[in-house]
């Protein structure tokens, strides 16, 4: 059973076709990794998911129900966190600020709290601080954990390892790995490594096109697929 | 315990280090007011800086709502000037004539009413999207009769008052209706029968509905009993009314009576005020957000009619009633109104006038301006165009024995000035304006700081975006910070109105030296945004004071005295001077 429904949808940005067709299905529970090159249309992806940037044609149905003409506020209010690419820290902000924003409810970052800081234990440390004065690393723990307070069933991560030291993408992915314990995760992720050991599943779009999707175990083994879409892998 | 303060000495240090041209030009600053203080003596230098701070606090009042939309949503607000003016002359309705404003408030409600249904009118808009171009045609033909129909009734046929009478506008109204039924029969012939949702179909549409609409209410409203004023004679105008206050004499007008039944005049009223507004909707493009008819929008609707026929019935009591209250408690609550009018004034021209442009941000420059210029006329179409004054109320008016007060204390003494220092202030001017500033200053930054409606804010400042995907209506907290800082600027012109009096060009100076303020104190600093009131303020009364004891240069014989005339003239120098230094201002920070 799939969580979240995308079809066939067409983006335009002013007057650019970046989406000329995405079709892709995330089940529910798993990790779908949004695979491609530079450009590609993943990022566009997410934020027409999110209605960011409304699709002129076709759909997008989550839990059911289709929300492709809704407004982004409204979108994300049925349960879809994200986390977007340079993390968009709130700079005036403090860190604990950062994740009470996010509250939908009062009471939900109180609800929340230990299983962040048992995620992140770094931010605990860091409550006080402005956003501005975390590390990349901290700021992309800040960006995950503030789409982790409301009660989120699926989470859309755009590049959560990008300009991180080896050490981070490891405790990043072991967060990832966790909370998708709780919620549905679908992943744009570069580095194919990472990708490839977090998620069950891939789409692989190519010039605003969905050109391939499976399992992630099959795609491991097809080097050819992997060289042509991702570059070396 | 000395590694914790060898610690503190570095954090001072490299803050010291990041803010070095900020401190100079402080430092400068300061240096330059002492220099101009050089020589005078206390009771001369302490009022100067005090109504410097006087000013300073009515641009604050001014700059700071320009700066919060500004920083929000990228809009420069030119009609907040406007905006500031309006405040001046509502609050000198609420405290002059009060009958008056309770008289204009009925049908001004009435008209509003509909605008609470708003999704109401887009579904409505949305069936006549969808509609034949036929349908559209017979609108147009309806519309057109009761233009007509509405001409007549305003002006009758003629006869003994003169046959000119109303031709102007209906001249007016015949080309725009012909001009709309040409556009409408090409489509029709074009298309025979058209697809449903042209968009050219459907501005004619909205346009024909509006001038019915706009037609019915102004007809109506003639048909109000209204107290007013006669700007011509000098014994029914502003500033005769003014004086009687200042006296302590002033009595309601006589009332006329409906010249219509009553209950025609609201139906109609209710009317045009649904067409205007079904109007105004249509015009927006598809695609806005529709939204619920929700059991609040009816209640908003319903509560603003109930609150007109409220009003109807008990206006004469409650005229008695105000009219016999201190000056006091007429000021209190004319600010109250000011700042509320200001700030659904503020909802209004967002929701109306600057939503729909977001994508496009120069038409959002002119619409304001243009704002401001139909604000102005308005203004001087209803009060008049000569400059009055407005009384000041009794607790900052007091004379005679045991005036003027003495030091800190005689603030409270009820005396119109107070000498503290050997100094003369304005109890009004000096004090209650500088105490209203402080309180507005305190007020909004615990607002940005300690709300979640502040830290909605302080967020949408930096990524309206990165909000509005955190599930957080973006669009909603927009008109509620047009509407706080329309608020805030009303509130600074009703505080003027009493020691500048009031003019329709008050707003003008006050967005000149908000602007600079602003441009000082880094354009979307809450913080920057005082700093650089109070120095544009202080910097003003620094030039005035000048310009009476002269500055003696060297080479010149005899002291130079600038003359007032140059005092804008400065503040654009203090602009371009800080600018030159700190191209983001005091407290901006760079773009990202």
């Amino acid at each position: 059973m799939s969580l979240l429904t995308v079809n066939d949808i067409h983006t335009f940005i002013e007057q650019f076709h970046i989406l000329e067709g995405v079709t892709l299905e995330v089940p529910q529970g798993d990790i779908l990794a949004l695979l491609g090159r530079n450009g590609a249309g993943k990022t566009t992806t997410l934020k027409t998911i999110l209605g960011l940037t409304p699709a002129r044609s076709g759909s997008v149905v989550y839990n059911g129900a289709d929300i492709t003409a809704k407004r982004s506020f409204d979108i994300a209010a049925l349960g879809i966190g994200y986390v977007p690419e340079h993390r968009a820290i709130f700079a005036d902000l403090s860190v604990e600020e950062n994740l009470r924003i996010a509250e939908r409810n009062s009471g939900d970052f109180a609800a929340k709290e230990e299983f962040i800081f048992g995620l992140f234990p770094d931010l605990k440390r860091l409550i006080r601080l402005p956003g501005t004065n975390l590390s990349g690393g901290q700021q992309q723990m800040l960006a995950v954990a503030r789409a982790l307070v409301p009660d989120n069933k699926l989470l859309l991560i755009d590049e959560p390892s990008e300009g991180l030291a080896p050490v981070i993408i490891e405790q990043m992915m072991d967060a990832i790995t966790e909370l998708s314990n709780e919620s549905t995760v679908l992943l744009v992720e570069q580095n194919f490594i990472v990708a490839s050991r977090l998620a069950q599943h891939y789409v692989i779009v190519e010039e605003g096109q969905t050109v391939q999707a499976g399992s992630m175990a099959d795609l491991v083994d097809d080097q050819e697929t992997i060289k042509r879409y991702l570059g070396a892998g | 315990m000395t590694t914790t303060q060898s610690k503190r000495s570095t954090v001072l240090a490299d803050w010291m280090k990041e803010n070095r041209s900020r401190l100079a030009v402080l430092a400068v600053i300061l240096f330059v007011l002492l220099a101009a203080m050089a020589g005078l003596e206390a009771k001369e230098w302490f009022p100067t800086i005090m109504q410097g701070l006087s000013v300073g606090a009515l641009t604050f009042l001014v700059a700071s709502g320009l700066s919060l939309i500004f920083g929000l949503m990228d809009v420069l607000n030119l009609a907040h000037g406007e905006l500031f003016m309006i405040g001046a002359y509502v609050g000198w309705t609420m405290y002059t004539r009060f009958d008056t404003a309770v008289d204009a408030a009925v049908p001004i409600l009435l008209i509003a009413a509909p605008f609470a249904l708003m999704p109401l009118w887009r579904r409505v808009a949305d069936r006549l999207r969808r509609m034949d171009v036929n349908w559209h045609l017979a609108i147009w033909l309806v519309a057109l009769v009761m233009a007509y129909v509405a001409w007549l009734v305003r002006f009758g046929t003629g006869g003994e008052e003169g046959t000119g009478a109303g031709a102007g506008p209906m001249v007016v109204v015949t080309g725009m209706f012909a001009a709309i039924g040409w556009a409408l029969l090409r489509r029709s012939r074009r298309h025979d029968g058209g697809p449903a949702g042209d968009a050219a179909m459907m501005k004619a549409t909205a346009l024909s509905t509006l001038i019915v609409g706009a037609g019915a209410s102004l007809v109506a409203v003639t048909k109000f009993p209204l107290v007013i004023w006669d700007a011509e004679d000098f014994a029914r105008s502003p500033s005769n009314f003014s004086v009687q206050v200042d006296l302590g004499q002033l009595a309601p007008l006589p009332n006329d009576v409906f010249a219509w039944p009553a209950i025609l005049a609201f139906a109609v009223l209710l009317l045009g005020g649904a067409l205007i507004a079904l109007g105004l909707s249509s015009l927006q493009p598809r695609g806005g957000e529709t939204g619920e008819l929700a059991r609040r929008h009816w209640a908003g609707f319903g509560g603003m009619v109930v609150a007109a026929i409220v009003l109807a019935l008990v206006k004469t009591p409650l005229n008695e009633w105000m009219f016999e209250l201190s000056t006091t408690w007429r000021f209190l609550i004319a600010i109250l109104v000011a700042t509320g009018v200001g700030a659904a004034l503020g909802a209004f021209i967002e929701v109306i006038l600057i939503r729909p442009l977001y994508d496009r941000p120069i038409y959002q420059l002119m619409i304001t301006l243009g704002v401001g210029f139909i604000l102005i006329e308005m203004v001087r179409e209803i009060w008049g165009r000569p400059e009055f004054t407005m009384a000041r109320p009794a607790a900052f008016n007091g004379v005679g024995e045991g005036c003027p007060g003495q030091g800190l204390g005689g603030f409270f003494s009820g005396c119109s000035t107070v000498e503290v220092f050997g100094g003369r202030l304005r109890v009004y001017n000096e004090g209650f304006v500088v105490l209203v500033g402080v309180l507005v200053l305190v007020g909004v930054t615990l607002l940005l700081k300690r709300t979640r409606v502040g830290m909605v804010i302080r967020a949408g400042v930096q990524d309206p975006e990165m909000v509005e995907a955190l599930g957080i209506n973006v669009r909603r907290v927009f008109t509620l910070v047009f509407a706080i800082g329309s608020g805030l600027a009303a509130l600074g012109g009703v505080l003027a109105a009493p020691s500048i009096g009031l003019s329709s060009g008050m707003g003008a100076v006050f967005l000149l030296g908000a602007i600079v303020a602003l441009a000082v104190g880094g354009l979307t600093s809450f913080p920057g945004a005082a700093a650089g009131a109070v120095l544009v303020g202080l910097l003003q009364q620094i030039i005035i004071r000048l310009g009476q004891t002269g500055i003696s240069l060297p080479f010149l014989d005899e002291p130079f005295k600038p003359s007032p005339t140059v005092v804008p003239a400065a503040s654009i120098l203090l602009m371009v001077v800080i600018l030159l230094v700190l191209p983001t201002g005091l407290f901006g920070r760079s773009e990202r």
